[in-house]
């Protein structure tokens, strides 16, 4: 089973690099272990996260992709669908069974036809839209909601510390 | 936790204790050589008899039989001193000793020859393996068949040492296969390797087998039994695993349609289930010879079962959820005809493989038979369309829990401790309460599985941590405590860079951004390797990339692009925000301002 996984991840792995989205980069950290990724995400333009590059892990179970990844940003994020420690909370990274939230109708789910570069995209969108339902972080999801000018100045400062530029 | 005390004591290093072994038997066979020729003069049988002491019976015997087919004068001298040896209670305990040197010398060797460098998991399953074993060998010597003899235990423990110094290496050898299943760079050298060590535990472990039958025939059944038992489980595990390696290198080479076929499936099953049965049985048949019910060994005997009949019922559970997906498969969803084959020539959509052959959803979508059938086991819809597809579940299974079966392997799902709570109280006030837990080796604490710790505790955590950071400050470990409760992945994130690192920057920091990329270095938190200076800054980002074009064969050279692709999206990304601030500078100024004290605040 897992020599499937290992084949289906180098054919992704493959397409992400002869065909990469605008501003994401991905692939094994090291090929000894090839079901640990990391991606690299640009902030889209227009929103706060605007110009980032954010780093982030991808850990693959080894029966993907029946199962999905798990995803965790590895530099400081503050964001209300990501988790104070980095994971990342979507739909789409929750296998079909679990509903953490309650909320999910099982469409927005995991499915084996999902793949590495959708997840990605839709961290993008998230991003660029917060769902401020699901509390992952309940502080980011409050100042999201009551506070957009502060929000706006942590991220800023986040995007600066991705980049290397000291505030 | 024995090994986390165990790896505290100071330890010699190997060379040293095999030089010390060696001159020890060297020591005891001089002593012994000098014994032997002293007592040649008025050698006869009969004092011989008397120095024998009725530790080593046996081998007496043997030796005398042998002293009798041996004319030669050397010959019998040599046996003479091996029996003065074996018969000196100093000098057997350096034969031991050299024993076990060269155990852990042919251990150092095969991990040379074979595995190299282990690495941190397989340790840690070697370590928790080896004190369990020798947890349950006690028990067993002790508790089962309560040996009373020293030369009994001896002769037991030579047993279980052999058999399981053969079962960590097989052990090692499985961890080491189910590693190789994640990677992309093994030569087939490597695979050959293990391949060999792994018949070689097979073929050894069939010697033993002949071994315990030997043995069977002075020893009576029931040693036989327990002797046997253990080796049929090390040759059916090592054969489980040869057997799980050659189909994964058969469908390496290129054939998928191998991969879950019904023969591969029913041969792990089989293998899983008889695995199950026969240690269920060996440890019944401890429980039952060891006669004493109410002891701590049958307790501990009794657990074991427990766990095990609960491992078969769920291996059967699985594989009739199995059976069931399949017959449903080929009862409801036809086989899709070459010319929907034809039209629809896009890959599976689990595998991205080509498809050959496929089945048909009611949904008019298509995949690889395989594919589909791992898919339905655990989820209910179809992959791409979601569409319900209406499955009951077989009686007495949630379709939830049946979800949940699927997904999870019997030996993943394993649980780290098994725990027992006996309250002697509830039957008469004068009997104890006590509980046993039989722990694996700490695990990594998760965060859901914590409940909310008082304050006080995270406070003296802190200070823990502080007590190795001193630089930063109680407030930021309290924070970071109370997400990770836990001291071990606080520091595991402050080495890791997760936990900004309390710099005096903030208050320095007064140079404009355009000049400030020099100082910043330790702001990169991956990439170790990559400092930014200005004149990096300066590469066009509109260069074509052209390490984005192309795929390339060797693992090395990908992991090499992939790091160069990073590096340049960096600086890209970097360039594109420090124009776009220089042309926004005077706002970008007040942001600044009001940042610095946001950090302050943090």
């Amino acid at each position: 089973m897992s020599g499937s996984a290992l084949r289906r991840l180098m054919a992704e792995y493959k397409q992400l690099t002869l065909n990469p989205p605008e501003g994401i980069i991905a692939g094994p950290i090291n090929e000894e272990n090839f079901f640990e990724w990391e991606a690299l995400i640009t902030g889209p333009d227009g929103t706060c996260f605007e110009g980032g590059v954010f780093p982030a892990k991808l850990v693959f179970p080894s029966d993907y992709p029946l199962s999905p990844p798990k995803m965790q940003f590895t530099c400081e994020m503050f964001h209300p669908n990501i988790y104070t420690d980095g994971k990342v909370c979507i739909s789409i990274l929750h296998a079909a069974g679990d509903d953490p939230m309650g909320y999910e109708s099982s469409a927005e789910r995991w499915s084996p036809v999902q793949s590495v570069e959708k997840i990605l995209l839709s961290v993008v969108s998230m991003l660029a839209e917060p769902n401020d339902e699901s509390g992952a972080n309940v502080d980011a999801a409050k100042m999201w909601r009551e506070n957009r000018e502060e929000f706006n100045k942590i991220a800023q400062r986040i995007v600066r510390k991705t980049l290397g530029i000291p505030t | 936790m024995p090994s986390v005390f165990v790896s505290g004591l100071p330890r010699p290093s190997l060379k040293l204790y095999s030089i010390f072994s060696a001159a020890l038997l060297s020591c005891s066979v001089f002593y012994a050589v000098q014994t032997a020729n002293n007592n040649q003069g008025l050698k006869n049988n009969s004092s011989q008899g008397s120095m024998f002491s009725s530790l080593s019976n046996s081998s007496d015997t043997l030796v005398h039989q042998l002293k009798l087919s041996s004319s030669s004068g050397f010959l019998a001298w040599a046996l003479n001193v091996i029996t003065f040896i074996l018969q000196d209670p100093l000098s057997i305990w350096a034969v031991i000793n050299a024993a076990v040197c060269g155990l852990i010398l042919t251990a150092k060797t095969v991990q040379v020859l074979v595995f190299g460098e282990l690495r941190v998991v397989e340790m840690q399953h070697l370590k928790d393996k080896f004190w369990n074993y020798l947890f349950y060998k006690f028990i067993f010597v002790f508790g089962v068949i309560n040996v009373q003899n020293m030369d009994e235990v001896i002769l037991w423990y030579t047993w279980f040492v052999i058999l399981g110094f053969l079962q960590l290496l097989a052990l090692v050898c499985k961890d080491r296969f189910e590693y190789y299943l994640f990677s992309t760079t093994p030569t087939s050298w490597n695979h050959i390797r293990l391949l060999c060590l792994l018949g070689a535990i097979l073929v050894l472990s069939g010697v033993l087998l002949i071994a315990a039958i030997g043995v069977g025939f002075f020893g009576g059944f029931n040693t036989f039994a327990f002797m046997a038992a253990e080796c049929l489980l090390l040759a059916l595990s090592v054969q489980h695993t040869l057997l799980r390696y050659l189909l994964h290198l058969y469908n390496s080479r290129g054939n998928n349609s191998w991969s879950r076929g019904h023969l591969p499936y029913y041969a792990e099953l089989i293998c899983d289930l008889t695995i199950l049965i026969l240690e269920l049985l060996h440890h019944l048949h401890m429980l039952v010879w060891s006669n004493i019910f109410l002891s701590m060994a049958s307790l501990v005997i009794g657990l074991h079962i427990k766990f095990l009949f609960y491992q078969i019922q769920r291996r059967i559970k699985k594989h009739r959820n199995y059976w069931w997906v399949i017959t449903h498969m080929e009862k409801s969803y036809p086989e899709a005809t070459s010319e929907e084959l034809a039209e629809n020539s896009d890959n599976c959509a689990i595998c991205w493989e080509k498809m050959e052959s496929a089945r048909k959803l009611p949904c008019s979508h298509l995949f690889h038979n395989t594919c589909l059938q791992s898919w339905l086991e655990q989820d209910t819809s179809c992959p791409t369309c979601r569409m319900y597809l209406g499955i009951r579940p077989p009686p007495g299974m949630s379709s939830v829990v049946l979800s949940r079966d699927a997904l999870n392997t019997p030996r993943r799902s394993r649980s780290p401790y098994h725990y027992f709570h006996f309250d002697g109280s509830r039957y008469g006030s004068w009997l104890p309460s006590f509980s046993v837990e039989v722990t694996h080796p700490p695990q990594l604490l998760r965060l859901d599985s914590m409940q909310s710790d008082s304050s006080s505790q995270i406070d003296s955590m802190a200070r823990q941590v502080q007590q190795l950071f001193p630089d930063y400050p109680l407030s930021t470990l309290r924070d970071d405590l109370h997400v990770t409760r836990s001291v071990e992945l606080t520091v595991e994130n402050i080495l890791d860079g997760r936990i900004p690192p309390p710099s005096p920057s903030f208050e320095e920091e007064n140079g404009t951004p355009g000049e400030a990329p020099s100082s910043s270095s330790s702001w990169q938190p991956f990439s170790p390797s990559f400092t930014p200076t200005s004149s990096d800054v300066s590469i066009e980002p509109s260069e074509p990339l052209t390490t984005g074009s192309r795929f390339s064969k060797s693992p090395s050279e990908r992991e090499l692009i992939l790091q160069l692709r990073k590096e340049k999206l960096l600086l890209a990304a970097r360039k594109k925000y420090l124009d776009r601030q220089a042309a926004t500078s005077s706002s970008g100024e007040s942001s600044t301002s009001t940042d610095q004290s946001h950090s302050k605040v943090d």
